[in-house]
């Protein structure tokens, strides 16, 4: 899993509780940027920005929740850990609506923090993951999408000539052309990776 | 049981009892001891009742040295002793039924009165049928019916000793005494108590007529000290009315008063004295225990704000000590930070010790803990805590701050939770106006030398005149969720800062928070 990749972004007012999280985030090997409020995380927020955000439920402004609603709007899909000295049931509710990874109670315990940073990073390996695998997929042309649906419903060669209606030497190319696309190196993961990409609900 | 200390208490009770008895054996019915006022049966219960059952005895060869002392034993040798046993005996259950039904001999509760009233009145009723009995019985008091000698011996000893066990009740609690001694000492006691004597002396001396169509002026003062005095007054102007009655029929014999008549209105009386000083005691301590539950919704709205003051440095707190740990366990190359680590940690547990440090002196004492705060800064806290209000609402908040304005002189904490109050007030009332832009504006500018104004204004509807006073006051609330105790809490706060809160009048809404600064400029 490319951890060195994923940044966690840690948004609270107090300047106490970032440098202690920043520290604390540096010695268990993640990269980490701090911001004070919610729009100056905003204003400095890139597409290509993946990871976690940590931010406080009660911010200046704008609320954590709020805050994740914002970067939604804005296409972003980074996970979210709310933290809150209120941890009331009205709150929390709120936060799980917005899909928030987990809500932790502050003073945290630093196992459970870990355990839901890592959980925030698994999901996003696995969304880089996927959206590195479609913008493949869109590079394959409409004839080679077919071949490759064909070809994961495990079919031969043969069986999709005769069912595109074109020879079996020509579905052999347009394999070849696609595993070249892909990046993969035999027919068992091509047939992984079609199974695996593709469109999924919620994306 | 020490033979000494018995005989030493029987050598107090039994002149005191024989005293009484002579000093209200007046009015009688025939010779015997039928009178419109009996203290010594309120002396006898209180005796048993404080002394305990074994004070018997005492209280039995006293009743019957009375009768013989001061009547001559009447009925003779066999029925003095039979009426002293029946006396002695019904007084005896009477205060072993106080015994077991009262809490203590302070008198504290509406429901400890009734029990007092209701066996004073009971006990007596019985006592009266066992003693009008035995007398007719023997042949006794024939010219008399035995209705009304009965009902006049009942009202008699009631009245005694609803006016004396109270009385000795009270001299006998130390918090009932320490009580008096106040009272004693102010000077509205002194004006009540010659009002009292006054009124005595007019019903007897000062006013043409019979007495009797004057008592009724005995209730002016009475209710007076009842009501500004409470129980301890009632207690005391009760027996001063007896007194003083006692006193006045003495000077005057050449009126034949009706006994019942006067028994029946000294009954009132008393009752009415008793009962007015109780409610007066039980109204003052709703009140206070009232106020106690404002200061401590106060401290609950505090602790609610403190909390997350408090989770701050904690959070930062753990998250340092998190970093040590793995520092150490990994013998880290960073292991040269560790002092700045540590550090930190104690600047931080100093914050969180600060915050419960206030968190806890607020809980004592409500006291405010003033510092100089930059108008700048409260102007900020007003703007980030009407962002927080706002939230998403479609409401413009301005906060403005007129020029150099001193560092105000206040307990920071507590004005942002009036803040916190007037601001969410501000906002919610923009919700009923009708149309029209939604805006709160806040103003901060100098008032005189050392204060400083912060007034709330809203778009919304304003106050009605009538509201204007009333929304100060608890459980009052313009909201159906409110719990009305925010403005109640924020003009505390104000106070509590010798400043000020004061909602004003206008087509919109607008209050004014005064606060104290500082004079350096």
């Amino acid at each position: 899993m490319p951890a060195e990749h994923l940044t966690v972004y840690v948004v609270d007012d107090d300047a106490p509780v970032r440098d202690a999280l920043a520290l604390m985030l540096s010695l268990s090997g993640h990269a980490s940027a701090l911001f004070a409020d919610a729009e100056t995380f905003l204003d400095a927020w890139r597409p290509e920005w993946a990871g976690c955000v940590i931010a406080d439920l009660r911010l200046p402004a704008r609320s954590g929740i709020e805050l994740q609603a914002a970067l939604r709007a804005r296409g972003s899909r980074l996970p979210f850990i709310i933290i809150t000295a209120h941890g009331d049931v009205a709150s929390a509710r709120a936060a799980f609506q917005a899909e928030a990874v987990d809500f932790l109670e502050k003073p945290f315990d630093h196992a459970q923090l870990r355990a839901a940073i890592d959980n925030a990073f698994s999901r996003e390996s696995l969304r880089l993951t996927r959206v590195r695998e479609n913008a493949r997929l869109a590079a394959l042309t409409a004839r080679e999408r077919e071949v490759l649906e064909l070809a994961a419903q495990g079919l031969h060669a043969k069986e999709i000539a005769a069912r595109l209606g074109i020879s079996p030497r020509t579905v052999e190319v347009h394999k070849t052309r696609i595993m070249d696309k892909l990046g993969v190196r035999n027919v068992a993961e091509l047939v992984r990776f079609a199974l695996g990409a593709g469109p999924r609900p919620g994306e | 049981m020490q033979p000494f200390r018995y005989l030493r208490d029987a050598a107090v009770f039994a002149p005191a009892y024989v005293i009484l008895d002579w000093a209200s054996y007046f009015d009688a019915l025939g010779p015997f001891n039928i009178t419109p006022w009996n203290p010594q049966a309120g002396l006898a219960v209180a005796w048993m009742l404080l002394g305990g059952m074994r004070q018997w005895p005492a209280v039995l060869a006293t009743i019957v040295a009375a009768d013989v002392l001061v009547r001559g034993a009447p009925g003779g040798a066999f029925i003095a002793a039979l009426t002293s046993v029946a006396l002695a005996g019904g007084y005896a259950w009477m205060a072993w039924l106080l015994r077991a039904f009262l809490r203590g001999t302070a008198l504290r509760s509406l429901r400890e009165l009734n029990i007092l009233v209701a066996v004073g009145v009971g006990g007596a009723a019985l006592v009266g049928a066992c003693y009008v009995g035995m007398l007719r019985g023997a042949g006794l008091l024939a010219d008399t019916p035995a209705p009304e000698g009965w009902l006049r011996f009942w009202v008699g000893d009631a009245v005694g000793v609803l006016v004396t066990l109270p009385l000795l009740l009270a001299a006998a609690d130390p918090g009932r005494r320490a009580g008096l001694a106040a009272l004693a000492r102010r000077g509205e006691a002194l004006a009540q108590a010659a009002l009292l004597a006054a009124t005595v002396w007019l019903i007897f001396e000062g006013l043409p007529g019979d007495p009797a169509v004057h008592f009724y002026a005995l209730f002016v003062p009475l209710i007076w000290i009842a009501a500004r005095a409470g129980m301890n007054g009632a207690i005391v102007a009760v027996a001063i009315v007896q007194l003083g009655m006692v006193a006045g029929i003495h000077a005057r014999p050449e009126f034949t008063l009706p006994a019942l008549e006067i028994q029946a209105l000294v009954a009132a009386l008393t009752l009415t004295g008793l009962y007015l000083g109780m409610m007066v005691d039980e109204r003052a301590r709703a009140n206070d225990s009232l106020r106690e539950t404002l200061r401590l919704a106060a401290a609950g709205d505090m602790a609610g704000a403190i909390a997350h003051e408090l989770h701050q440095p904690l959070t930062a707190l753990a998250s340092y000590g998190e970093s040590a740990l793995l520092i150490i366990a990994r013998n880290d190359a960073r292991s040269a930070e560790l002092p700045a680590i540590i550090g930190k940690m104690l600047g931080e547990s100093q914050r969180a010790a600060e915050v419960v440090r206030r968190l806890r002196e607020l809980f004592r004492s409500g006291t405010t803990r003033l510092e100089p705060v930059e108008a700048g800064e409260v102007a900020a806290s007003v703007q980030r805590i009407a962002a927080q209000i706002v939230g998403t609402r479609p409401v413009e908040v301005a906060v403005s701050a007129e020029p150099a304005l001193p560092a105000l002189y206040i307990d920071r904490l507590q004005v942002e939770l009036a803040i916190r109050n007037l601001l969410a007030n501000a906002v919610d009332a923009t919700e009923q106006q009708r149309g029209g832009e939604r805006h709160v504006g806040v103003q901060l500018a100098r008032q005189g030398e050392d204060r400083i104004s912060l007034v709330v204004r809203d778009s919304g509807p304003g106050l009605p005149r009538d509201m204007l006073e009333r929304v100060f006051e608890p459980f009052v609330s313009g909201k159906p969720t409110g719990m009305g105790l925010g403005l109640a809490i924020s003009r505390a706060i104000a106070e509590a800062h010798g400043g000020a809160l004061a909602a004003r009048a206008a087509s919109h809404g607008e209050f004014e928070l005064l606060l104290p600064c500082l004079q350096s400029t």
